[in-house]
């Protein structure tokens, strides 16, 4: 067999396409369990911001953050190893610190952003969330990998059909919602 | 200088030992998710696997998960030699490397 060089480089460029197409679907077989794990603190988060007195609502979210966080970074790592690409020479342990910083980052900006801005109205604080969770997947399905964007699309839709048409119950839509999300990560994990 | 491996060249056969060598720490990969990665028929699929299969480059495994029958596919550590093998020739070609 006789190549020309054209003909070598394709050959090399449909590896690298297949070879990413790969990494995406295992990227996205992690995530679906991370995302159903979350739509379930997300339900549980959203209900107690329903049923309890707002004093309530940031501890138990601390809380179920906390939970969320730690339950990300064990179900990542027992993935990772199924799809064998458990880190080498504790390549794993600095993706989960990443993961736990990201999810501190984001965290963080929220508080912050409720501490400068204050909102006046309780749905403020109910749908900023949903929205920033939103956008966040949107930018993750534009730059890396395509089905968060839809994922991120839904969830700011949902968020802000909530927040205009169902306000005095916004903290159950958005507990609802969470369906969406358990619904995506089933996508995501059978893809 | 590398050798190119007429086998693998074949752009499907290609497209499977790229996907299986990129799995090739994990579990053998399910039949339905390597016709995903690699855009293929399910015959055209079969078909190929089974010439890899017969040159040692993979190894098919057929099980039940409940009563669902399972085919799974993993590389052979001799399919794993014979695809790097041929990416060395690609590269070296690519490259302009002589002998």
């Amino acid at each position: 067999m006789v190549l020309t060089k054209d003909e070598a480089a394709a050959a090399l460029a449909e590896i690298d396409t297949t070879t990413r197409r790969s990494g995406m679907l295992k990227g996205y077989r992690i995530g679906g369990p991370i995302l159903m794990l979350w739509s379930v603190i997300w339900a549980l988060g959203y209900l107690n911001m329903g049923l309890l007195p707002s004093a309530f609502w940031s501890w138990t979210w601390f809380g179920l953050d906390a939970i969320g966080a730690i339950g990300s970074v064990l179900l990542a790592q027992r993935l990772k190893g199924q799809a064998g690409v458990a880190g080498k020479g504790g390549r794993a342990d600095v993706t989960s610190l990443r993961m736990l910083g990201g999810m501190g980052v984001v965290m963080l900006f929220v508080l912050a952003v409720f501490s400068v801005l204050r909102p006046t109205d309780p749905a403020g604080y109910l749908a900023f969330p949903g929205l920033l969770v939103g956008t966040i997947y949107a930018a993750v399905g534009v730059f890396l990998a395509r089905r968060y964007l839809l994922i991120g699309a839904v969830m700011f839709a949902l968020t802000l059909i909530g927040f205009y048409a169902f306000k005095e119950y916004l903290a159950f839509w958005m507990a609802s919602a969470s369906a969406a999300l358990f619904v995506s990560g089933v996508w995501l994990a059978r893809a | 200088m590398a050798q190119p491996d007429d086998l693998i060249h074949q752009p499907l056969r290609l497209k499977i030992m790229a996907a299986l060598y990129a799995e090739r720490q994990g579990e053998p990969l399910e039949f339905s998710r390597l016709k995903t990665i690699t855009e293929a028929t399910d015959g055209n699929l079969g078909s190929h696997l089974t010439a890899l299969e017969k040159a040692g480059y993979v190894e098919i495994l057929k099980d039940h998960v409940g009563k669902r029958p399972r085919t799974r596919v993993k590389l052979t550590q001799t399919g794993s030699k014979a695809f790097r093998g041929h990416v060395a020739y690609l590269r070296e070609l690519v490259e302009g490397v002589q002998d």
